[in-house]
């Protein structure tokens, strides 16, 4: 199977043999693909300086089974590299794709959300708020979506001036806010923010928490490796 | 195969060696046996001692048979720099293109999260405590401009300046004897905006 100039972004690349590389790439039409890179580490490579993570590029591959093998990569934008803290979010993203996503599983929605949050983060946009909404993009891609239509067991919708805990695989149930369960407590206001996409600064630590659980969850009780880049700040 | 079972296991174990498969090891094996056997035993005997006494050293961690290593040890290198590298074969490089005179600490690796490499994994709390109780002048970081290589670099830099260390980078762009016309867009780009003030 040959696929030609498809929009791809790298994930992860490490070392192969003598002079190749095993690229993780997520493709915008054919999803998170396996491709190896002949010879991209020799002296002489042209790839070797444009396979990098977090910039959009072309490639072309060759396919059969698993694994397929680059024939062809050219950048077509050259962004500002990633730096400092949003360097450290784009690897955070990167792990959570490589976790969540499938071999083959094409998402090509969440391939343009993964854009515009690279394109943001190297622009220098508050990460915070792009980090939430892209695991919330992520979650649901991979169809693990939040449930943010109405009460959990109800019909009632959700209101911005009461409190939830929101359980993973049924939805938010209200709770009172003195109800003893403060650090899994979060606002309707944050909730509808989340589900509108337009998180504000208010917000922001109630959604971080709310996030950080549903992805243990899902996770399966790992962590991720990234995670451990923050703490020292 | 059918041919000697020693001869065999002589060629398997060839094959740990980088970019040796199985043709080139048979062609070494051969050519050890055949005509120059001292060179073999030579080889035998370097390897068995490399093996058993090549360790890492207690304070910059590059390969030394000694507890401190030459370059931790040289009473005559500058303790007030420190450059920080992630292969032993970096420390070599630049030994030999530079006359850099301080103090190296091997990291072994770089921060890969998705590799499974973080922080403690390189043993950064052991660089932590040398900022601390030993705080050069001066810390260079010298890890690859790869995304990894400035994880890194950003990781150290903050540890750097928690502890009021100054710190640098080398810097990456153009090479030497190259064409921009043949550069990378990106290389073009880095080397454009760190440029420099030309001194009179």
């Amino acid at each position: 199977m040959f696929t030609s100039l498809e929009p791809s972004y790298i994930l992860h690349s490490r070392p192969y043999r003598e002079s190749s590389l095993l690229l993780e790439v997520f493709g915008k039409a054919q999803g998170r693909v396996g491709l190896v890179a002949r010879g991209a580490r020799g002296p002489r490579s042209r790839w070797k300086s444009i396979l990098q993570p977090f910039r959009p590029l072309l490639l072309s591959w060759t396919r059969r089974g698993e694994m397929g093998t680059l024939t062809g990569a050219d950048q077509v934008a050259s962004p500002p590299a990633l730096a400092g803290d949003p360097l450290f979010c784009g690897l955070y993203a990167n792990e959570l794709l490589m976790h969540f996503l499938h071999r083959s599983d094409p998402h090509p929605g969440l391939f343009d959300h993964y854009s515009r949050l690279v394109t943001d983060l190297a622009a220098g946009s508050p990460t915070q708020p792009l980090l939430r909404l892209f695991e919330f993009q992520l979650l649901r891609a991979a169809g693990f979506g939040l449930q943010l239509d109405h009460e959990h067991g109800g019909r009632e919708g959700i209101r911005a001036d009461a409190w939830y805990v929101y359980l993973p695989e049924s939805g938010p149930v209200r709770r009172d806010a003195t109800s003893g369960q403060a650090e899994e407590l979060v606002s309707g206001a944050a909730l509808l923010e989340l589900k509108s996409g337009e998180i504000g600064e208010q917000h922001l630590m109630e959604l971080k928490m709310l996030m950080r659980k549903l992805i243990r969850f899902y996770m399966g009780g790992k962590t991720l490796k990234s995670q451990f880049l923050f703490l020292q700040s | 195969m059918n041919s000697e079972p020693l001869l065999d296991q002589l060629i398997e174990a060839l094959r740990c060696l980088p970019g040796v498969g199985p043709k080139s090891a048979q062609r070494m094996a051969l050519h050890l046996l055949e005509r120059n056997r001292e060179g073999g035993k030579h080889l035998s005997t370097m390897l068995d001692a490399a093996m058993e006494r090549i360790g890492r050293c207690r304070v910059c961690r590059n390969l030394t048979e000694e507890e401190i290593c030459l370059i931790c040890g040289n009473e005559k290198r500058d303790k007030s720099l420190l450059c920080i590298v992630e292969t032993p074969s970096d420390v070599m490089a630049i030994e030999q293109a530079t006359g850099y005179q301080g103090r190296y600490f091997v990291l072994m690796g770089r921060l890969s999260p998705l590799d499974g490499i973080g922080p403690e994994e390189l043993g950064l709390e052991d660089l932590a405590e040398q900022l601390n109780n030993n705080p050069p002048r001066e810390m260079i970081i010298a890890t690859n401009p790869t995304v990894e290589g400035e994880a890194t670099a950003y990781y150290l830099q903050r540890m750097a300046q928690k502890q009021g260390v100054a710190v640098s980078r080398i810097s990456h762009g153009v090479p030497l004897g190259g064409e921009l016309e043949f550069t990378d867009q990106s290389t073009i780009a880095h080397a454009f905006s760190s440029r420099q003030a030309v001194e009179n």
